[in-house]
């Protein structure tokens, strides 16, 4: 196909050859958005990556970072705007165009077939033949050599993948970018799983390329990174360009200060005037691995507690395993008094402690059923029985209904099905669901994720007073609006630790932007 | 940055260079391999108590009986691995058996057309599979379920009442005789089979995208292969062997009928599973359904041989799947690395 588009010679004379033989193209994205359904996730967004360069986008999470990569690299089209490669408009790519293209994508999490071998994941969709179809088996093998010690990579080519390392699985998608001729390469926040060690293996790989002539994205929520890597940064915020840089032009404020905003302001601090009560949840050096390496977290009744993080710094990972979904290492986890630690989700919620799951089309509702079931399906054993045994319908939906009517659930009736509601109503027959099983301690992880700004309110007034009645609730966000907005108290969690406390008047965005990237 | 416990841990371990285990190693942990031992001391188990059970008639027969299931499994081998299943092998092979059989019996077709003809009863309705799960997009469970009872139904249709029962010597001597004691002809017609579906399967571009589909069909997709295309023709590699496998039916027992293959469909696949092939795809090859059948057909010749009632070998099939199944989860929980066979389900 269009094989010089990106500088390189044919397929089959590229693929034999390891990193020397590429060259990176000029690419551009020109004036793209990008909308799911009806949510702009960019606008207007123009990056032009340059050969020879390593060009950062950062931002905080859901600012649209990994959207423009998946563009540029044809896994979605954009809506509007155009990617211009050496100076001509592409038409719309698949994957396996911008392949073509020289343009590759190092996803985040290495998605590799574990039971096939190192060569054969390195030339997977373009295997070497020889007749009839035959694998080149020999040829593929000594090549694979080759290309993965160029990248560092030391391993058997016949070995299965699923032997491999994280760090070793992220290496093998860079030699696969090599294999397939491409000299644009992006990594979508490659150094997420990996640890800082390997890492900064990677990051000289990375250099390595750029000084070849390769031309590069990256994206990382980590700011030290971005310092040590980036020839040029842009920052994305709420699908905008809000700033550009180039080495040597910035200072980690201006970054921090772009990224985060500040001309967002805080609708209302809430004002809190009781006094917090009892400790309710004590969590002590709970240690879970690989995510959670010894974190320590105390909630009183009546108080709101924040745990401020990025995707990835173990907060779900840390609920997960309070909740007893994940088995915790060490630490102790005691709800009013009462050691639960590692104890069943059932076992919890008979504690008083109630978890309101992050992904809620996954691990929360049941989509089908109706909204009443959905509400009474924490407490199926508490509802009230017909001659001792027999569930009574009628009053299962009575007592729906009064939890519904609580939490502000707009729908036509409890016996509608879950999936008919909006993701905020949905999210208040959750929190009904909860509320029913008179939790002492709740765990609310983010709460208003998918939410509109009306539903958003409403959930904050209801955690409130939930917490003015005596409720001890811990509440996990990447929005460090809604921390700053919610909290009394804050904790910062970085890598599986808690990195940092802030409380009362000091829980500020600036303080929180801080600890949060580990700054 | 901190240095935690993990850090550390993990940074000892990462760069270090991985080499292959030595080559008998790996031989010694093949499935192919265990099973041939488990049929060795089976085999020897049953010979002590029964010597008649190593003498040349009974292992012909053995050997003879376990060709059917042979070509059954090899088919089912391509879409299991691709991770798929194929519910209406033995449908297939016995609508071929009947429709071949009919044809020498009344037209007094030779072996080749007769091979030729099976083939391509095979091939047509292993496109129908293909094309419901290649094309519509059904799940192959419920797509081959739909296609198991039309095929079956199909079986009375075309039989209408008859039954093939005269065929003609010249043809059925070749599940009789044996090459060398011990080694009936059919068996050695069946290896060259065998060995073109390992080679195909282990060396070429095609064979390799199969386990591609089967280990992570979505990244497969992303890699280029043509997902649905890999998925389709084995469906109708299934249904050719499920073909090849009628006319070898009607060469071991001379007949065949309205009912023939009806407890095949589930032995073929027991046969894949126990030889190695992984219901979750992606793993298994050509030789696993050979020992595989081989293996069934031996257990269930030594049960007969120990007195235990014909109405047991349902059971004792099922007992030794489950078995295959238990061992294969176990080995494969230990060998894969966190994250990468897990997170397929999550997305």
């Amino acid at each position: 196909m269009v094989a010089d588009h990106a500088g390189r010679a044919g397929p089959a004379v590229q693929r034999e050859q390891g990193l020397e033989a590429l060259t990176g193209a000029d690419y551009e994205a020109r004036g793209v958005s990008k909308s799911f359904a009806n949510v702009t996730v960019l606008h207007d967004v123009t990056v032009h990556f340059h050969r020879g360069e390593i060009h950062s986008v950062i931002g905080e999470n859901g600012a649209g970072k990994s959207t423009l990569l998946r563009i540029l690299a044809g896994m979605f089209p954009a809506t509007q705007g155009e990617l211009v490669l050496n100076g001509k408009t592409l038409p719309a790519l698949s994957p396996r165009d911008a392949q073509r293209h020289g343009i590759y994508l190092v996803p985040q999490e290495p998605r590799l077939m574990p039971d096939l071998s190192v060569a054969e994941n390195l030339y997977l969709g373009a295997l070497p033949r020889r007749w009839f179809g035959a694998v080149a088996w020999r040829r593929m093998i000594g090549t694979t050599e080759e290309l993965i010690t160029s990248v560092g990579l030391r391993a058997d080519p016949r070995l299965p993948a699923g032997r491999l390392s994280l760090a070793q699985q992220q290496l093998l998608e860079c030699a696969r970018a090599l294999s397939h001729g491409c000299g644009t390469i992006f990594f979508d926040e490659p150094t997420s799983p990996l640890t800082a060690r390997d890492a900064e293996r990677l990051f000289e790989l990375m250099w390595q390329m750029r000084d070849q002539g390769l031309t590069l994205g990256f994206i990382s929520h980590r700011l030290d990174e971005i310092e040590a890597v980036s020839d040029r940064i842009t920052v994305l915020r709420d699908g905008y360009v809000v700033s550009r840089a180039e080495r040597g032009t910035y200072t980690r404020e201006n970054l921090v200060t772009a990224m985060i905003g500040r001309t967002l302001t805080i609708s209302r601090r809430s004002r809190r005037t009781a006094e917090p009560g009892a400790v309710m949840l004590d969590v002590d050096e709970l240690v879970a691995p690989p995510e959670v390496s010894g974190m320590s977290v105390r909630v009183r009744a009546g108080e709101v507690v924040g745990l401020a993080g990025l995707v990835g710094s173990g907060r779900t990972e840390f609920a997960e395993a309070l909740f007893g979904i994940h088995r915790p290492a060490s630490g102790t986890v005691t709800v009013n008094g009462r050691n639960i630690t590692g104890a069943s989700p059932r076992k919890c919620i008979d504690a008083g402690l109630i978890y309101l799951a992050e992904d809620r089309g996954r691990n929360g509702i049941f989509a089908d059923v109706d909204i009443a079931r959905n509400a009474t399906s924490a407490i199926v054993g508490q509802l009230p029985r017909a001659a001792g045994s027999l569930i009574r319908p009628r009053k299962e939906q009575e007592i729906a209904r009064e939890a519904a009517l609580e939490m502000n659930v707009r729908a036509s009736s409890v016996a509608a099905a879950m999936k008919t509601l909006s993701g905020g109503n949905q999210q208040k027959a959750l929190l009904a669901r909860w509320m029913l099983a008179k939790p002492l301690v709740a765990i609310f992880d983010e709460p208003t994720r998918g939410v509109d700004i009306g539903a958003k309110e409403s959930i904050y007034a209801t955690i409130e007073s939930l917490a003015a009645s005596g409720l001890a609730a811990l509440v996990i966000s990447s929005e460090l609006e809604e921390l700053v907005r919610i909290c009394n108290r804050v904790y910062s969690v970085y890598e599986g630790r808690v990195t940092g406390e802030l409380a009362g008047e000091a829980v500020t965005l600036e303080a929180l932007g801080q600890l949060a990237v580990g700054a | 940055m901190m240095t935690t416990a993990r850090n550390v841990r993990a940074a000892s371990s990462a760069w270090r260079e991985l080499y292959m285990p030595p080559r008998w190693a790996m031989l010694l942990r093949r499935r192919e391999i265990l099973v041939t031992a488990a049929i060795v001391i089976v085999v020897a188990a049953s010979t002590a108590a029964h010597p008649y059970f190593w003498s040349s008639g009974n292992l012909a027969f053995i050997f003879a009986d376990s060709v059917v299931i042979t070509f059954l499994a090899l088919g089912e081998s391509f879409v299991m691995i691709g991770r798929g299943i194929d519910l209406s092998v033995g449908a297939i092979m016995g609508l071929s058996a009947i429709v071949v059989g009919f044809r020498i019996q009344n037209d007094g077709v030779t072996l080749l057309p007769a091979v030729l003809l099976g083939a391509a009863v095979g091939i047509v309705f292993g496109v129908g599979n293909a094309v419901l799960v290649g094309l519509v997009r059904l799940p192959p469970i419920i797509a081959t379920l739909g296609t198991l009872s039309v095929y079956s139904g199909l079986e009375f249709v075309v039989t209408n009442g008859n039954q093939v029962d005269t065929i003609p010597s010249s043809i059925t001597n070749l599940g009789s005789d044996t090459v060398v004691p011990g080694v009936p002809v059919i068996l050695l017609l069946t290896l060259p089979f065998v060995l073109v579906s390992a080679w195909v399967l282990r060396y070429t571009a095609f064979g390799r995208s199969v386990y591609a589909v089967g280990d992570d069909a979505e990244a497969a997709y992303r890699a280029g292969i043509g997902v649905r295309r890999v998925q389709f023709l084995t469906y109708v590699i299934s249904g050719l062997f499920a073909g090849l496998g009628g006319v070898a039916f009607l060469i071991y027992t001379s007949g065949a009928s309205s009912t023939t293959g009806s407890n095949d469909n589930l032995t073929a696949i027991a046969a894949a599973i126990i030889g190695g092939t992984a219901l979750t795809g992606g793993v298994g090859g050509a030789f696993g359904a050979l020992v595989g059948s081989v293996f069934l057909t031996v257990t269930l010749t030594a049960m007969s041989f120990a007195h235990v009632s014909d109405v047991w070998q349902p059971a004792g099939v099922g007992v030794l799947v489950l078995l295959a199944v238990v061992y294969d989860s176990r080995s494969r929980a230990g060998r894969t690395r966190r994250g990468t066979k897990r997170r397929r389900g999550a997305r």
